[in-house]
């Protein structure tokens, strides 16, 4: 008891002043510099005053920005969709079917995917949705079709097959924990209230699950609007997405500014979504203690 | 106090039988439960009670057996077809629903129109004593209330049966007293067949028309409250079910309903053999409620029969205190409790007394 308030701040502040320290020179300094870099004038790899919106206003007006975020948000929707569709079923699976003592092997397992460097990864799915390649042998040797579909060609397609299958353990587990909080006496009472197991799942699991289901959307979304490296390798860079654009502006144009610019572009619009997000998630979290 | 047998039978079990695995959890279940019961099933934790319930709502399938209810076999038939309603041990309140939700949650299929469904709505939340709470969000509720929550959301769908699974044993003291009164008043107001599991046997004596007692998975004796207390029937529901003095004693001879017994510290006694439950092939005991045992003071006449005794022990209680004497000179320890009235003060340890006692208070287990 001999602390007083001020001393046991004072020892807080301590605790935490490494981390606060690196994430202050590691994430906010970086971000400002872009948010600063992004209202001047860049050239030939070197940014000058004066401040201007001239960068904003090329972000706004191009059509080629326009169209490459909104490739990017389709391929997020996408990906993010076909994630959260096959994650809560290997949830739910998990979380109702599997013994207690099993599911921390089951989660284990699921992870196997990323022992493999999503570069092995990525190239295995071009041999896999290629021309004459595994899928295509398949179909065509089960008499499916007599062309090869040759998925790969579809740049969007083959970006959001490969992303889907990257991404898909990391949905599972935020769906996992709600559904582990589901109270099983929960279940119980809507079937004993006259609801079949389908209807007491819409009912109650469902909405109750909901805010992983949330948490889910947004751990798949946000990192998959600025993917950079499946858009450049699944289709040779034929398919850039808003992220490979950054790239270009910065590495290959040498225009800082304008780069900086596109970033917070696309972050700002990610955060609104995520904000629209978070705030429908409120709402449900708001309904349990 | 007995529950007129002219009623009809709303649930039998017929040989029920149910294993988890290995383990025999119901051990050839018996017995009828009437329409319109206040029934408890009571027992130590582990002893099938609620098992036995979730097998009434359809959660546990048996092993083997019959449960009927209302007539009807009602094997296969699911929990959300049976004409029973639950109140979880947890409560159950669906947490991302108002109140009013919930209670209803079950008349989703209920062809009347909105306006006389959320009206019903309101009478079930009247009944219970939530007026006026059916815009509350369900997580924020006592716990008192959300019980009520559960019982207006079972009630309102007018089942067959009641099932409360320890409804109570979240509550605190008070609450729960006066829950208890409230759940016996409802139950006569709505007249349906409630069946409560329990392991306060005090509370099964205050609430319910008759009685199981459960042990191991077996039903020890079913019986309205009072020959469950005054009458058990075998010397394991006498030590459940409240305080019972045990005395080893001698059985001397048996004539028809009369049974001599000579008991250690009490001398020789004859007790109508009503008082005598059949043998269970123990070592013969006699067993005396503490409140069957008077402690004697010196202006006092004594009573049918008297036996001198010593204070070993002395517990005090306020309106109460009991005694642990020593009886006639022997090693027989009994506990025996007074109420303090006055001019009766508190005995000290050590004081020799006399106690009293009737022989029609004797039950013998052997």
């Amino acid at each position: 008891m001999a602390q007083t308030p001020s001393t046991e701040a004072r020892a807080g502040l301590k605790l935490i002043s490494p981390p606060a320290l690196y994430a202050i020179l590691m994430l906010a300094a970086p971000l400002a510099t872009v948010l600063l870099y992004s209202v001047l004038t860049g050239e030939k790899g070197s940014v000058s005053l004066p401040l201007t919106l001239d960068n904003y206003h090329d972000l706004l007006t191009k059509p080629v920005y326009r169209a490459l975020m909104w490739r990017s948000l389709i391929v997020s929707f996408f990906v993010t969709l076909a994630t959260v569709i096959l994650a809560y079923p290997i949830a739910y699976f998990v979380s109702f079917h599997v013994a207690p003592s099993r599911k921390a092997l089951w989660l284990f397992l699921i992870t196997i995917p990323f022992w493999t460097s999503y570069i092995i990864r990525v190239a295995l799915w071009r041999t896999i949705l290629g021309y004459d390649g595994i899928f295509d042998s398949v179909v065509m040797g089960l008499g499916i079709t007599d062309t090869q579909p040759n998925i790969l060609s579809n740049g969007v397609l083959s970006i959001i097959i490969t992303l889907a299958h990257a991404y898909a353990p990391f949905a599972v587990l935020p769906i996992f924990v709600s559904l582990e909080k589901v109270d099983r006496s929960l279940l119980e009472a809507g079937q004993d209230l006259g609801e079949s197991r389908w209807m007491t799942f819409l009912r109650v699991t469902l909405p109750l699950s909901l805010p992983g289901v949330i948490a889910a959307v947004l751990i798949v979304f946000i990192p998959t609007v600025g993917d950079y490296v499946t858009p450049e390798l699944i289709g040779g860079g034929k398919t850039p997405m808003i992220a490979n654009l950054m790239e270009v502006a910065m590495l290959k144009q040498r225009d800082q500014a304008m780069g900086s610019a596109i970033a917070v572009g696309a972050m700002t619009i990610v955060a609104l979504i995520s904000v629209a997000f978070v705030l429908w998630n409120k709402r449900y979290l708001g309904g349990r203690k | 106090m007995t529950f007129s047998d002219d009623r009809p039978t709303m649930i039998e079990f017929k040989d029920v039988h149910k294993y988890y695995g290995d383990y025999h959890a119901l051990r050839g279940i018996n017995g009828t439960i009437k329409a319109g019961e206040f029934f408890s099933l009571l027992g130590p934790s582990g002893c099938g009670k609620t098992t036995l319930l979730r097998t009434i709502a359809g959660f546990e399938d048996i092993s083997s057996g019959v449960v009927m209810i209302d007539g009807k076999d009602v094997a296969g038939v699911a929990a959300n077809a049976r004409p029973t309603n639950m109140v979880f041990q947890s409560y159950a309140i669906f947490p991302h629903m108002s109140v009013a939700e919930n209670v209803g949650f079950g008349l989703r299929r209920d062809p009347r129109p909105k306006a006389e469904k959320a009206k019903a709505v309101a009478e079930a939340l009247e009944m219970v004593g939530l007026k006026g709470y059916g815009a509350r969000a369900a997580h924020a509720l006592s716990g008192g209330q959300r019980q009520r929550v559960a019982l207006a959301r079972a009630l309102i769908l007018k089942p067959k049966v009641l099932l409360l699974d320890e409804p109570l044993s979240a509550l605190d003291k008070k609450m729960r007293e006066h829950m208890q009164v409230e759940l016996i008043k409802l139950q006569r107001q709505v007249g349906i067949t409630f069946i409560l599991v329990t392991h306060d046997q005090e509370e099964a004596l205050v609430m319910s028309d008759r009685i199981a007692v459960m042990f191991e998975g077996e039903i020890a004796q079913l019986a309205d409250p009072e020959t469950l207390y005054r009458r058990p029937n075998s010397k394991k529901v006498a030590d459940f079910i409240g305080t019972m003095n045990f005395i080893p004693a001698e059985v001397l001879s048996e004539a028809g309903d009369k049974v001599e017994i000579d008991a250690k510290g009490l001398g020789r006694v004859t007790i109508d053999a009503s008082m005598a439950p059949p043998a269970h092939g123990e070592s013969p005991v006699v067993g005396l409620r503490p409140e069957t045992l008077t402690l004697l003071y010196d202006d006092q006449k004594p009573l049918e029969r008297e036996t001198d005794g010593v204070i070993d022990e002395v517990i005090y209680f306020g309106d109460m205190t009991y005694y642990d004497v020593y009886l006639g000179g022997t090693d027989v320890e009994v506990r025996l409790s007074m109420r303090n009235v006055p001019g009766r003060p508190v005995l000290e340890v050590g004081t020799k007394v006399r106690v009293a006692w009737s022989p029609s208070a004797l039950v013998l287990f052997r």
